[in-house]
């Protein structure tokens, strides 16, 4: 398995891909011009021609048989072309000594506090291959990208984690809210962003804050709160450093997640070095593994074991990896604990 | 014969009477023999004082039936709303959310905590005993309020409001309150008005969370409650309606009812009344009734009487109406149609 730049040629498989992801992933639409000219701009982004308000890292996971089965992505910059919006969940405290009332009441901010920070998205794995160390590399080679190329992002990096729905995609943040204002389904509102077209968002959304007191209690109960099917995915960012800070998307109410760039655990912990090919041995741990390329950017997982400032990692690594003995890598372990 | 007067120090006992029997929602008469002191207290030097602008005064007065002394209703007006403590409103806001390119145009209703109404002056404290309701007894009881205001405009300001009670059911639950108020308060709506009465609704008010409220997040009950009127409450409101009083732009943010406003000179009592020379004489049957008001400050007497008066001519009073008015030939009279 590697992690590579998403080309051209990609596109009937990203098709494939972005019809079996359901609702919620609206970055990933599953409309054959949206993608064709997202494919389009992530090529640009790669080989540098995109300032970082446009960059799209569109990166895909390849199986050694060469078949896309996942995808994921960094946005250089969120907000900088269109608003980007997040309700900041903040509170109200009614009070008065005399009367003996003390009342907190979690309360909605429309923000575009997060604009101009880079941003993980897309990610998605086809079922069948949610197994092993696969989810990981998908996830986290993007960490390893940023760590490499860490002048094309932002200083803070985060993501829009899935918010609640039931099992007909139904949100019932949405339910609550949004649907007041919007007059459609969760779904179509979901695919309109996903498609780019935010400009609706600023027209119809409340503009004032929002008391959640008047929200159901199903919806107050799941802000920040994610998709059961996410929990993983939340799970694995918190580990690198990313935390919940109390911004919410505004449709489902799922959490954004973020960091510091410079301490999220890939890109703190990550060294380059060079590569020696051998026998990885007992000591050996998972490493992520960044050949430290742009354009033809490939990461992958392999076992390996440093020694001296080299990584060691057995033939079939670097060859994924496409190097030789004693080029240069960026590698971090996979995960914390090694 | 009943007439309306200026309430004394020695009708508090009864006016108390009146008050306790006054529904939940009419805080400017609470069942409390201090404050009911203190309102009488401030109409007797309000009519002392000399006046040439509205400012603090208040006037309080109580309908007497002159038989036996007891009083069968009372109304005031305060000069200013908001003139010592704020004078809180929600004023209903109609903002559209328009997207072109999706063909969506939602009107939204906010409600916006406001105090707009300062500055103007106030009908408060209506009350009639209920065998008087819909009688051309309860008109006098509101609208000799407005004679006094037609005699005596450099003390009132140039627009009138008045807040009417709002819809809550037998057991003095409130829908709007408890969809709004109740969420920051947490007391039933009963209780918030008995501490309105008490401690003065701004204390209240300024509890309130000052953000705007949207409404269609509020419940069904909660948006019918809006602008509606208490069934005892009907009275004073068809009254004043008939008055010319518009409804729909403010409504009270405890209970939802409606605030109604007219620019003084356009109310009907106060445009149409007319000043005419008095005769003592046998009034001729037939006549119709009027409400008839002398001119005075602290002997202000109003009551009904029914007249065959020609515009433009002197009017023909009973020796006992032009009595109970305190007039005598020659003097004058203002007064309009029942």
């Amino acid at each position: 398995m590697i992690v590579r730049p998403v080309r051209t040629a990609d596109l009937p498989a990203l098709i494939d891909l972005a019809r079996t992801t359901g609702a919620g992933l609206t970055t990933l639409p599953a409309n054959e011009e949206r993608l064709a000219h997202r494919v389009g701009w992530a090529e640009k982004t790669f080989t540098g021609k995109a300032e970082r308000a446009d960059a799209d890292y569109l990166f895909v996971l390849e199986n050694d048989a060469g078949q896309v089965v996942g995808i994921s992505a960094v946005a250089g910059a969120v907000g900088l072309r269109e608003p980007w919006y997040n309700y900041r969940v903040g509170l109200t405290v009614c009070a008065s000594q005399e009367l003996k009332i003390h009342r907190q009441i979690p309360t909605l901010f429309l923000a575009n506090d997060l604009t101009g920070n880079s941003e993980l998205c897309s990610l998605f794995l086809r079922s069948d291959h949610r197994t092993g160390l696969n989810g990981r590399l998908l996830s986290k080679a993007r960490l390893l990208f940023i760590a490499e190329f860490r002048e094309s992002f932002g200083d803070k990096v985060i993501a829009e984690m899935r918010g609640m729905s039931d099992e007909q995609g139904r949100s019932p943040f949405w339910e609550s809210l949004g649907r007041h204002f919007f007059k459609m389904e969760f779904s179509q509102a979901d695919y309109l962003t996903g498609v780019g077209n935010k400009a609706f968002i600023a027209e119809l959304m409340p503009k004032f804050p929002l008391y959640t007191c008047f929200l159901s209690e199903d919806a107050r109960n799941i802000i920040g709160r994610v998709h059961p099917d996410t929990e993983p995915a939340l799970a694995m960012l918190k580990g690198e450093g990313f935390s919940y800070q109390g911004y919410v998307d505004i449709f489902d109410a799922g959490p954004a997640i973020e960091a510091e760039t410079a301490k999220i655990r890939a890109v703190r912990d990550s060294q380059a070095l060079v590569l020696a090919i051998g026998t990885p041995g007992d000591d050996a741990t998972s490493f992520l593994i960044h050949n430290r390329k742009r354009e033809d950017c490939r990461i992958t997982v392999g076992a390996a074991r440093l020694a001296a400032g080299t990584l060691v990692v057995d033939p079939l690594t670097a060859k994924r990896l496409q190097l030789s003995v004693g080029d240069q890598v960026r590698a971090v372990p996979l995960s914390a604990r090694g | 014969m009943l007439v309306m007067r200026p309430a004394q120090m020695a009708d508090l006992s009864e006016v108390q009477r009146l008050a306790a029997d006054s529904p939940v929602g009419v805080t400017s008469l609470p069942d409390d023999a201090d404050r009911l002191r203190d309102k009488i207290a401030a109409s007797d030097a309000s009519l002392a004082a000399e006046v040439s602008f509205n400012g603090e005064e208040s006037y309080f007065f109580v309908l007497e039936d002159s038989d036996s002394g007891h009083l069968l209703g009372c109304s005031g007006i305060v000069a200013s709303a908001g003139y010592s403590e704020p004078f809180y409103s929600f004023r209903n806001e109609t903002f559209v959310h328009n997207s072109r390119e999706l063909k969506i145009h939602n009107k939204i209703h906010v409600l916006s905590l406001c105090h707009d109404l300062t500055g103007n002056s106030l009908l408060t404290s209506f009350y009639v005993e209920r065998p008087l309701v819909g009688s051309v007894w309860s008109e006098l009881n509101s609208r000799a309020r407005l004679l006094f205001v037609a005699n005596h405009p450099e003390r009132f300001a140039d627009a009138v409001v008045v807040e009417i009670v709002g819809h809550s059911d037998e057991h003095g639950d409130s829908p709007f309150w408890d969809a709004v108020g109740r969420n920051f308060f947490d007391m039933n709506y009963a209780e918030a008005e008995r501490l309105c009465g008490l401690k003065s609704r701004t204390f209240l008010a300024e509890l309130m969370p000052h953000y705007p409220i949207y409404v269609p997040l509020l419940p069904d009950a909660a948006q019918e409650a809006m602008g509606q009127v208490h069934p005892r409450a009907q009275v004073t409101f068809d009254i004043l309606m008939r008055e010319g009083f518009e409804t729909d732009h403010y409504i009270d943010i405890f209970d939802g009812g409606p605030t109604l406003h007219a620019r003084t000179s356009g109310i009907r009592s106060i445009a149409q009344s007319r000043v005419v020379p008095v005769r003592i004489g046998e009034p001729i049957k037939g006549g119709r009734p009027y409400l008839v008001s002398n001119g005075l400050l602290q002997d202000f007497r109003a009551i009904v009487a029914d007249l065959d008066w020609v515009p433009g001519k002197p009017v023909t009073l009973s020796l006992e109406a032009a009595e109970a008015l305190g007039v005598g030939e020659g003097a004058s009279v203002r007064l309009v149609a029942v």
